[in-house]
């Protein structure tokens, strides 16, 4: 076999591990985390699906850009309480409208799916414990 | 030939960004009215799976626990804390339930102010908190 083709796994592989994110561990980014104050809410958003790793949309909530939807990647975002639309986009755009009460922490995953094209990327509302034992698997994706 | 592949390769780019709206949620506009305790709380007695017409289903844990925090013009508007609760097309919505003489008649959706009939409604069986 040719090398070249013989390398083509290994190099496909560093490109999959090179768009993951590769900030510090959740447990270890979590103890410089500010805790919430009481007249805001926090938003984590996290991935954990590294397949379709060159799809990192923007993530934005409410039409303001918060971070990307990096594989393996988390980051929050804290916020009045209030009415929000959480929404990626590829091809197309999807859209996760949820509550934020004071001191409430919602989490959302960014799931991956098949595209016609490229992979869709869609927020979902995740309940609290999920949240907490999915997040701890990641990363911080704040650069 | 080329031609075709160019136009192949620009439609991601006409699509990029178009909302997705492969499946509806049928909604309608509604008013909600603030109204602490309007209703008797409950507890979800049985699980119930509501399908909205849309490809998808929204799952009401047994045991979650309901207050009544308003009211729109079809009936009484209930949150739990117990789980999160969505209505899903192609975007997700976060819902309350909004109940009329013990039958769930659809979601109230805060965000978008409108709310999503089920149809047939589902008869709930609850009990009421010790």
């Amino acid at each position: 076999m040719n090398p070249t083709l013989r390398l083509a796994p290994v190099l496909g592989l560093l490109l999959l591990l090179a768009a993951c994110a590769t900030g510090r561990p959740y447990a270890e980014a979590a103890a410089d985390i500010p805790p919430l104050t009481p007249a805001q809410g926090r938003i984590y958003l996290y991935r954990t699906v590294v397949l379709g790793a060159a799809v990192q949309p923007p993530v934005r909530i409410n039409d303001e850009v918060v971070g990307a939807a990096v594989p393996g990647g988390f980051f929050f975002v804290d916020r009045a309480p209030g009415e929000y639309r959480v929404s990626t986009a590829t091809e197309v755009t999807r859209t996760l409208s949820l509550v934020l009460a004071p001191g409430q922490v919602r989490y959302v995953r960014l799931n991956i799916g098949m595209g016609f094209f490229v992979g869709h990327v869609w927020p979902e509302l995740v309940e609290e414990a999920e949240g907490v034992r999915e997040i701890a698997t990641t990363r911080s994706a704040v650069k | 030939m080329w031609a075709r592949l160019v136009l192949l390769a620009m439609l991601p780019l006409v699509l990029a960004g178009c909302p997705f709206d492969v499946s509806f949620l049928k909604t309608e506009p509604a008013v909600f009215v603030a109204q602490p305790d309007c209703g008797k709380p409950f507890i979800l007695g049985r699980a119930e799976t509501i399908g909205m017409g849309t490809g998808f289903t929204t799952r009401l844990r047994q045991g979650t626990r309901w207050q009544c925090i308003g009211q729109v013009h079809a009936g009484l508007v209930y949150r739990t804390a117990d789980q999160v609760v969505t209505v899903e097309a192609s975007n997700i919505h976060e819902a309350q339930a909004v109940v009329n003489q013990g039958r769930l008649v659809g979601f109230y959706l805060p965000v978008e102010r409108a709310w999503a009939p089920v149809n047939p409604p589902v008869e709930l069986m609850t009990e009421a908190p010790k």
